[in-house]
């Protein structure tokens, strides 16, 4: 426990931890201590000087110890002759402010008076205005009249591109530092910073490619002025026209809460569109940053060629139809069919899509095969056992807490989770790394730890064995609690622990946290993998508490409410290995993404996708369904730590579109299922009433907010920034059933396949980039100049043997599969082994690792 | 007397490291290092008395008594950035006898047990350093810098570093900035950088200027009493007084503190040339408050505590004599902007202020002031006072503004008067080269477009 400590702001007396930021303690108290250069999730750096406070201390008696009193017995302060600044001091006991007496008036006047001086004082033309902190302080604490010559106004640059997404506009920089500390600190990417001296002082981007940071929208938000502009909403729309609507991000698991603005726009023919997004506070989750892909990949919500009608294949051309009439035709297949039907879940279908789902496969099938897409990983149902416990905040993580990161490329398959580990590792827990090859939170591990591709489960056993002779970590386990206890032991029991170092660090911090990936793993290697997760968290007695437990980093926004629901890769799987007559596809695009998923897909008798646009997927099928993008509609997702959170409808439908639940309920209805529920809402009551896990995740639950620190958006702008402070929801976290003490737990001892030896050049790993070609984000193009081209990652010595250059034209052939892609050997690859990123090239590959060939073609 | 400091004043060749030793060179440091131990070393400084000769003359003794005995690594940072308008002391020593000051930093270091020391030069005396990495290696290879320091098991290597030309580079925390690679701008103290977290690499560091430190191996040698009985009991030792402007003989005046202004002006500098009279001193180069030449100024005797009662400050003690003849306000306009091409940025008042400043100069001096730019002058100045800037450079700024002001007002009111301004002070204004105006097209090209392309 923090010792709480006295201190007094204007002769009032509150308490407040120890060591607490002076501006932070006041803000705790509801005092505004007005900031420009501190920001609560930064360092102080006293540059603006616009907290200037008198500070004093309680006066005590040398002898006595005793506080001091006047003739009407109250305390006494000593005062320092000179202003301070409140955002470089922490609360002491005894500490005092003076936050109204002249000096501090004039000082915070003349401070604000110094920032208008060359201030452009264009909010009339500024995105900024009307959200604006300098122009809230200014009202608040400014001077009422200018003293100030207009024609000694410096002029600066204004339209200054700092990379493709963000301007810079030099005259209204305050020169407060936030956005270098928020790269420098929060990130640790070195892309901007300060050039010159004086009022020379500019901000300018000091990488190459410009402003070369996955989080760079972010700084728009912290900006206290309108310097920095997002290409994606500048000279878009007033933020006093914009009416703010709570999201989630479709992109990863992360979940990541949004706020879209949104207007009436003439543009889009008086609809109400998605004019920006912005990160709305969820310090459970996103805390207030979210990833450019979030921010500026939402496009898909309205752009061109959504499909506003169910269209169906005739004769080879595709034939607009309506709502009933597609109906009945699933209706009528799913009779026909009903026996050999392959259901495809992709990876952002709301909880209550799924639901609706697998009730309409239900009425046909006696036990559907119900499988996700993309099926490259596994293992849900044990995140359900020993996923994180309630209570989890990586925000709050330090020393405490080690984290295991395997198998996953952490920057590019969950951005913020990443930026959130990184900070942890910051604060000083034990960040272990293991992957086949470098990646970027390696430079934030304490320990690395290198495998070969398919012998990520080796690792985890090493750790599980050297857990096992340690007595006081597994010594209090009985079989009782954990079935297959003794069985793991013997298992175990050859298992010489491999990097020991690492193992020390994961097993001596108090809490462990396992992010699992796939990356080169089949996913019965997966399953194998995350058993083996599960073996250690169990084994250690981490599993069901706070600060840690296992989370599946998932290639998407929703696979684990997936698995909650009873889909699963095994099960698609075995609907490649024997596919069925009919595929009922939701909101996914295997035919573009995997060789063998298009085979099978479009060897099938009929097939239906609901869709946003025309993909390949759609193209294969013989039925198109318009279905609604996330903005449009109600809905709720599961993040990778089992938070269930609820999106909102926040802008008007494209065509006849529909949500995808109402469309499997109304074609069950056909076919004698129960009524459609009347909202997503209802759908969820479903849910909450037969999912146990789910229920209490009933919508008015799921809208729950608390107060939250910083506080930001509204009047505190000045303080947090403009991320929006949640009204909405913060979203519910399942916990585990290892949290229930009386709950059976299970081990179970997991091999390692030696990965099968081919007569193949190399072994292809699919790897995931996060500026893909996904169908929710293609259609974001201001964003394209991010998306790398096709291209595959080749050790030095097999390039050499190839006789393959960095650059060069490459074709990657494998078993029904050929992509052209560039070369890149850039010390990545382990020798033997070609990475593939995915969702990049338009033919199809595969999305787990294969056998390979790789040539050489002509320019 | 013989020199204490400028001892190449009277032997010329003291520069060489032969010439030092043969003078009793390096003795104090051998003296410290085989007789005192380190906490010796800095008792004796301390009842020496003396204080920084960087400006703010702190007690030197406690300063190297703040640092930590515990940290494993320490240093002594020599502040060779010497930028004060008419300041040129720390120069000489470099220049003529470097040895002295290589060894009383090690002295210094000696004393807080560091690990290395750095001297940071400014970048305009490229040529100095370089010579003195010569001196340097010649002390090394007489076992008195580097590995096991004349065989006591103590390492401390001395590196030399150059700035780029900064003003603020010579605030002790923006030069540990810079001296880290980091921008030149200050630091928030606390920590300071005496203090874990707040030194060079955030470690334990002592930060003294040239002339401070030239004077140690001095007192190691001769006892602290002995420089205590020069100068007055607050004010001990001697200083180095740089002379410049209207003044007979300019140049560095070596002389115990106490003598008075007049002294100092007329019997050392030789007085005012051309028989003009006095009209005001600038007894800190640009940073401290202008005092007008009267009787009482001259009488007064030159200490630390003297010197601000007057209401300016004795800083580095470089003195700006200006005669009857002196436009004032077009003093006070050069070294505003001085102040304003100097200020880091880092902070509101300072950054916003000195440009503010500036401008309403230009205006005066071109001859389209008007009284409501001096009521300007009277309270902008005032707003950069009083804690309200992050270093002491904002303060130093408002200086010449306010004393000028105060001082002369009523040669301001006759530029106000005079809307019609003269020929040379229009000229003036246009000398006076605007960087700032300039600014987006004198950025490099790379800059302009956001940076790299
Ligand atoms: C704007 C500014 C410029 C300064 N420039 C110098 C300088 O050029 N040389 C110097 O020795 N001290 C300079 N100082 C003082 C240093 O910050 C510091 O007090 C000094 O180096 C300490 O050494 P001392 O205790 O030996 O005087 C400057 C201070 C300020 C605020
Ligand atoms: S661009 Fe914005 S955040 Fe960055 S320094 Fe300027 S005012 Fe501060
Ligand atoms: S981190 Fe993931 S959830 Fe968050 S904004 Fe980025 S893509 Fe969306
Ligand atoms: S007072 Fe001036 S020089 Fe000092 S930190 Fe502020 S802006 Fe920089
Ligand atoms: S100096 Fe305290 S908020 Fe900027």
């Amino acid at each position: 426990m923090t010792e709480t400590v006295t201190f007094y702001i204007d002769g009032q007396a509150y308490q407040v931890a120890k060591g607490t930021n002076l501006v932070d303690a006041a803000k705790m108290h509801d005092i505004d201590i007005p900031v420009f250069c501190y920001h609560p999730k930064l360092k102080p750096v006293g540059m603006c000087r616009m907290c200037l406070v008198e500070l004093g201390s309680l006066s005590v008696n040398r002898e006595t110890g005793e506080v001091e009193r006047d003739e009407h017995g109250e305390p006494v302060f000593r005062w320092f002759p000179r202003l301070q600044t409140a955002c470089t001091q922490v609360v002491t006991d005894g500490l005092a402010v003076r936050t109204t007496t002249e000096a501090v008036v004039q000082g915070r006047n003349s401070i604000l008076e110094f920032l208008l001086t060359s201030h452009p004082l264009d909010c009339p033309v500024c995105d900024k205005g009307g959200e604006c902190p300098l122009q809230n302080l200014t009202m608040g604490y400014g001077p009422g009249e200018s003293r100030f010559l207009i024609d000694d106004k410096i002029r600066l640059d204004k339209h200054v591109p700092l990379g493709e997404l963000i301007y810079l506009d030099r005259e209204r920089c305050i020169q407060c530092a936030r956005c270098t500390r928020f790269c420098d600190e929060i990130v640790g990417d070195d892309v901007l910073a300060f050039h010159e001296r004086g009022r020379r002082l500019q901000i300018v981007t000091i990488s190459d490619p410009p402003f070369d940071t996955k989080f760079s929208g972010n700084t728009t938000d912290i900006c206290p002025v309108g310097a920095l502009t997002t290409a994606d909403f500048r000279f878009g729309a007033r933020p006093w026209e914009l009416q703010e609507e709570a999201t989630i991000c479709p992109h990863c698991p992360v979940g990541c809460n949004l706020s879209a603005g949104t207007r009436l726009d003439r543009d889009a023919g008086g609809k109400k569109i998605i004019k920006r997004i912005m990160p709305r506070q969820n310090e459970w989750v996103n805390e207030i940053w979210i990833c450019d892909k979030g921010r500026f990949g939402h496009h898909h919500t309205r752009a061109e060629g959504r499909l506003e009608q169910p269209m169906l294949k005739q004769n080879g051309a595709w034939v607009p139809i309506d709502w009933p009439a597609a109906y009945d035709l699933v209706a009528a297949k799913l009779r026909q069919y009903g026996d050999s039907l392959g259901v495809l879940a992709g990876p952002s279908l709301s909880n209550e899509d799924l639901w609706e789902l697998r009730k309409l496969a239900g009425l046909v099938a006696s036990e559907p095969k119900l499988g996700v897409w993309p099926a490259a990983m596994t293992g849900g149902d044990l995140v359900a056992q020993v996923g994180v416990g309630s209570g989890t905040m990586l925000r709050a993580v330090g020393p405490e807490t080690a984290i295991l990161v395997i198998a996953s490329d952490f920057e590019e398959e969950a951005p913020i989770w990443w930026l959130q580990v990184k900070q942890a590792a910051d604060r000083g827990a034990a960040v272990v790394v293991a992957n086949a090859r470098p990646t970027k939170l390696d430079r934030y591990a304490r320990a690395v730890v290198r495998y070969r591709y398919g012998e990520a489960v080796s690792v985890l056993n090493g750790f599980a064995a050297q857990a096992l002779k340690d007595k006081s970590l597994t010594g209090k386990l009985s079989e009782s609690r954990v079935a297959g206890l003794s069985q793991l032991r013997a298992a175990l029991k050859g298992v010489k622990p491999a990097f020991g170092d690492a193992g020390r660090m994961l097993l001596s911090a108090e809490n462990l946290i396992i992010f699992a990936g796939g990356e080169g793993l089949s996913v019965a290697q997966h399953r194998e993998l995350m058993q083996a997760a599960a073996n250690l968290l169990i084994l250690t007695g981490r599993a069901g508490r706070a600060n840690s437990g296992l989370v599946a980093v998932w290639p998407g926004a929703n696979m684990q409410g997936a698995y909650d629901l009873g889909y699963s890769a095994e099960a698609t799987q075995a609907l490649l290995d024997t596919p069925p007559r009919m595929w009922i596809i939701g909101a996914a695009n295997p035919v573009a993404e995997d060789a063998r998923a298009a085979r099978a897909i479009t060897g099938a008798e009929f097939v239906v996708a609901t869709s946003l646009f025309m993909t390949p997927t759609s193209e294969a099928a013989d039925l198109v369904l318009p279905r609604q993008s996330f903005a449009e509609r109600e809905g709720t997702f599961t993040n990778g730590m089992r938070r269930v959170q609820r999106f909102y409808t926040v802008q008007g439908i494209i065509g006849d579109s529909l949500p995808d639940w109402k469309i499997f309920a109304a074609i069950g209805e056909r076919l004698n299922g129960p009524k459609a529920r009347i909202s997503a809402g209802a759908v969820m009551k479903d849910i909450t009433a037969h999912v146990p896990a789910y229920a209490q995740a009933s919508y008015p639950r799921l809208a729950q907010v608390e107060r939250q620190f910083p506080l930001v958006g509204g009047d505190d702008l000045y303080y947090g920034g403009t991320a929006y402070f949640n009204l909405s929801g913060l979203g519910l976290a399942i916990p585990p059933v290892a949290e229930d003490g009386s709950a059976q737990l299970e081990v179970r001892p997991v091999t390692v396949d030696a990965p099968a030896s081919t007569d193949a050049d190399l072994s292809l790993i699919p790897v995931r980039v996060l500026y893909d070609r996904d169908v929710l984000f293609e259609p974001s193009r201001l964003m394209h100049h991010r998306v790398p081209p096709p291209s595959v990652e080749l050790n030095q010595a097999d390039a050499e043997r190839l006789g393959i250059a960095d650059g060069d034209r490459v074709a990657v052939e494998g078993d029904g599969y050929q992509i052209t892609a560039t070369a890149r050997v850039d010390g990545r690859a382990p020798a033997g082994y070609a990475l593939l990123p995915v969702r990049l090239s338009s033919t199809p590959a595969p999305t787990t690792p294969a056998a390979c060939t790789v040539r050489k073609i002509g320019e | 007397m013989e020199h204490i400091l400028l001892r190449d004043l009277d032997i010329p060749d003291i520069r060489n490291f032969d010439v030092y030793v043969a003078n009793g060179g390096y003795e104090g440091l051998k003296k410290a290092v085989r007789e005192h131990t380190p906490e010796e070393v800095i008792q004796i400084v301390l009842e020496s008395n003396l204080r920084g000769r960087g400006g703010a003359g702190f007690p030197t003794g406690r300063k190297w008594s703040f640092i930590p005995k515990d940290a494993p690594i320490k240093y002594v940072v020599v502040n060779a950035d010497e930028s004060e308008p008419g300041t040129f002391k720390d120069r000489q020593i470099l220049e003529k006898n470097p040895h002295q000051l290589i060894e009383g930093a090690m002295i210094a270091a000696y004393a807080i047990q560091a690990t290395a020391v750095y001297i940071y030069c400014r970048g305009e005396f490229w040529d100095l350093a370089h010579a003195l990495e010569e001196e340097i290696e010649a002390a090394r290879q007489a076992n008195l810098v580097g590995d096991d320091v004349l065989g006591s098991g103590w390492n401390c290597p001395v590196y030399v570093h150059l700035g780029a030309g900064a003003y603020i580079c010579g605030e002790e925390s923006a030069l540990l900035n810079s001296l880290q690679g980091l921008l030149g701008q200050p630091r928030v103290r606390p920590p300071f950088p005496a203090q874990p977290g707040g030194g060079l690499y955030y470690a334990p560091t002592v930060v003294n200027n040239v002339e401070t430190l030239a004077n140690v191996p001095w007192i190691i040698l001769n006892g602290a009493a002995a420089y205590k009985a020069i100068g007055t009991p607050e004010s001990s030792g001697v200083k180095i007084f740089c002379l410049s402007g209207h003044v007979a003989r300019p140049g560095n005046y070596e002389l115990p503190f106490g003598i008075t202004f007049r002294e100092l002006i007329f019997e050392h500098g030789g007085g005012i040339p051309n028989g003009k009279k006095l009209k005001a001193i600038l007894p800190s180069g640009a940073s401290g408050p202008v005092l007008p030449a009267t009787g009482e100024v001259l009488d007064a005797p030159l200490t630390y505590e003297s010197v601000a009662a007057l209401g300016s400050t004795l800083g580095s003690a470089s003195f700006i004599l200006m005669d009857e003849d002196t436009d004032m306000v077009w003093a006070a306009a050069k070294m505003t902007h001085f102040f304003k091409h100097e200020s880091c940025g880092k902070c509101t008042p300072c950054r916003e202020g000195t440009y503010w400043l500036e401008r309403i100069y230009r205006r005066l001096l071109r001859g389209e002031g008007t009284m409501r730019d001096l009521e300007l002058l009277k309270s902008i100045p005032r707003n950069m006072q009083g804690g309200v800037t992050l270093c002491a450079l904002g303060e130093f700024a408002a200086n010449p503004v306010l004393s000028t002001v105060q001082h002369f007002y009523a040669e301001y009111e006759e530029y106000v008067r005079h809307a019609e301004a003269t020929r040379e002070a229009r000229q003036a204004a246009e000398q006076m080269h605007d960087y700032t105006l300039g600014e987006a097209g004198e950025l490099p090209e790379a800059v302009g477009q956001g940076g790299v392309r």
